[in-house]
């Protein structure tokens, strides 16, 4: 469904990707994973065509979006859905304006169904009764719920989550997880692109770790924790030493 | 010297990226219906809510006009000349360049610090993400109103800056307001009044998309925001009164 084929791209002098493959499959949740500076968010906007790549393609449903002007990637951007790092809502409108923003903005669509599609989505991520509240006076949590709700609202089959718990507690963070995995049921593809391991492990059904611009490893949970690969390794030791505390403290109480 | 010629080349990729907004804006031109509502609101706030700062930059320029050349022309009997005067200063020049000025201020920061708000918060990137075009959500409506309302503020500025003038002469320089009335019907001609009304649709044209442009620059955190509204105010301002410029000289002499 999504195929990124020798991608390069860099600001200057620094490096963010270089020649870069990756393919992933209709309907997985596919996480992308990596240090802070990896070069994680940039594949994501390259995917979602906000960059173009220096050298290289990028596939969606075998169409090479790499080269398309702004204009021809607006009908195949109405086909995902991109919930941002910061969240990327406007401020100064309710939960309900924010999540018909688009589905007002591209027209041919009847008020009536604007309203019972937003009441839907909102009662699908658990936030009925919020429609007329300012997002600014949400929480972390809420907001990230918004954001999800905005991005399902056209019920894209692609749906790109950056940083998606970021900043979150654990429970807000757990619960926007449980969200995708609710989200990917339906159908649609979800790549998630974050830092922190225990979600990938928990939602992720192929993970692909990258560092400084090169994809290291691709796979499953299960063939990533039995890598042998240096740096996957080392990454993944993080996992096995919070697992070893926490059977530490569990029988020591 | 290197440095000179990075900032010279970094310069000229601005004024590249800036042609090719120009170019996305022009072929935007065709889907100008779908944000109808857009260019009502807009021009909302850059007109009506601009009418009083340009009344009183139109009410001052007059009144200083007046007392300036009217205290000139006294001294050679000519003041019943300050009419004359003032109309075509206004009408020609300062109408539309105040105007220019107050509106590259005003208009100028309202657009760069909204959009560059707009894309530190990643809310242009949503926009581009969610299919719909920033230059024709953002770009457009706010260049269209203000080339629709830079003309009813610059009558206005004429207008107040005239009947100020008029104000004043009669009381301070005591002369009668038809001779004042009369020097202006008799000097004002088509031409003045043409070039005195395409001056504030340039203006308006260039004040919007510079300003919008350095909006969309804006990388960082707010030390940049704060630079690129500076940065748009500055250089809308110094197109206004470079385009002034030419249209004195160039254009005024070819009609």
């Amino acid at each position: 469904m999504i195929r990124l084929e020798n991608v390069s791209l860099s600001f200057g002098e620094k490096v963010i990707l270089d020649n870069t493959s990756l393919s992933i499959k209709k309907g997985e949740i596919a996480i992308i994973l990596g240090p802070s500076g990896a070069g994680k968010s940039s594949m994501l906007k390259i995917m979602i065509g906000l960059w173009q790549p220096d050298s290289g393609s990028v596939y969606i449903d075998n169409k090479d979006i790499s080269k398309l002007s702004e204009l021809d990637m607006l009908p195949i951007r109405r086909n995902m859905g991109i919930v941002f790092q910061g969240n990327a809502l406007f401020d100064s409108l309710s939960v309900e304006e924010n999540v018909a923003y688009f589905l007002k903005e591209h027209g041919g669509i009847k008020e009536s169904l604007i309203k019972e599609k937003v009441s839907e989505i909102l009662s699908f991520i658990n936030l009925d009764g919020t429609e007329k509240i300012c997002v600014d006076q949400l929480s972390g949590g809420m907001k990230k719920r918004v954001a999800i709700a905005r991005a399902l609202s056209f019920d894209p089959d692609i749906i790109f989550y950056d940083e998606p718990t970021t900043g979150l507690d654990p429970i807000n963070s757990k619960s926007i997880l449980d969200l995708i995995k609710r989200v990917s049921e339906q159908g649609a593809t979800s790549i998630v692109v974050t830092h922190i391991l225990n979600d990938a492990i928990s939602i992720g059904d192929t993970l692909s770790v990258i560092n400084e611009g090169h994809l290291v490893e691709t796979g499953t949970v299960h063939h990533m924790l039995r890598s042998e690969n240096k740096f996957v390794k080392g990454f993944f030791y993080e996992v096995y030493q919070d697992a070893a505390l926490l059977k530490i403290k569990f029988y020591k109480q | 010297m290197v440095s000179l010629i990075i900032t010279f080349k970094k310069k000229i990729l601005l004024l590249q990226d800036y042609t090719l907004m120009l170019r996305d804006l022009f072929l935007s031109i065709r889907f100008v219906n779908k944000c109808r509502s857009d260019i009502f609101n807009e021009m909302y706030l850059v007109g009506s809510q601009a009418f009083l700062l340009v009344l009183l930059g139109g009410v001052f320029m007059g009144i200083i006009l007046a007392l300036e050349t009217g205290h000139q022309l006294d001294q050679f009997g000519a003041k019943t000349l300050v009419g004359r005067t003032v109309a075509l200063g206004m009408v020609r020049e300062l109408g539309p360049t105040i105007t220019g000025l107050l509106m590259a201020a005003r208009a100028g920061a309202k657009n760069a610090s909204e959009l560059g708000a707009m894309q530190i918060s990643e809310q242009i990137d949503a926009l581009r993400a969610f299919g719909t075009s920033p230059i024709l959500k953002l770009v457009m409506p706010r260049t269209i109103a203000a080339m629709v309302m830079f003309l009813p503020l610059t009558a206005i500025a004429d207008m107040s800056g005239i009947l100020s003038g008029m104000i004043v002469t009669k009381l301070s320089l005591h002369v009668d307001t038809s001779f004042f009335w009369h020097s202006i019907v008799s000097s004002l001609m088509m031409k003045d009044i043409f070039v005195g009304f395409i001056k504030p649709i340039l203006f308006a044209y260039f004040i919007a998309t510079i300003s919008c442009f350095y909006g969309f620059q804006t990388r960082g955190g707010t030390s940049a925001l704060g630079k690129n509204t500076i940065n748009a105010v500055v250089v809308s301002s110094l197109i206004v009164l470079v385009l002034d410029f030419i249209f004195t000289k160039v254009v005024w002499e070819l009609l």
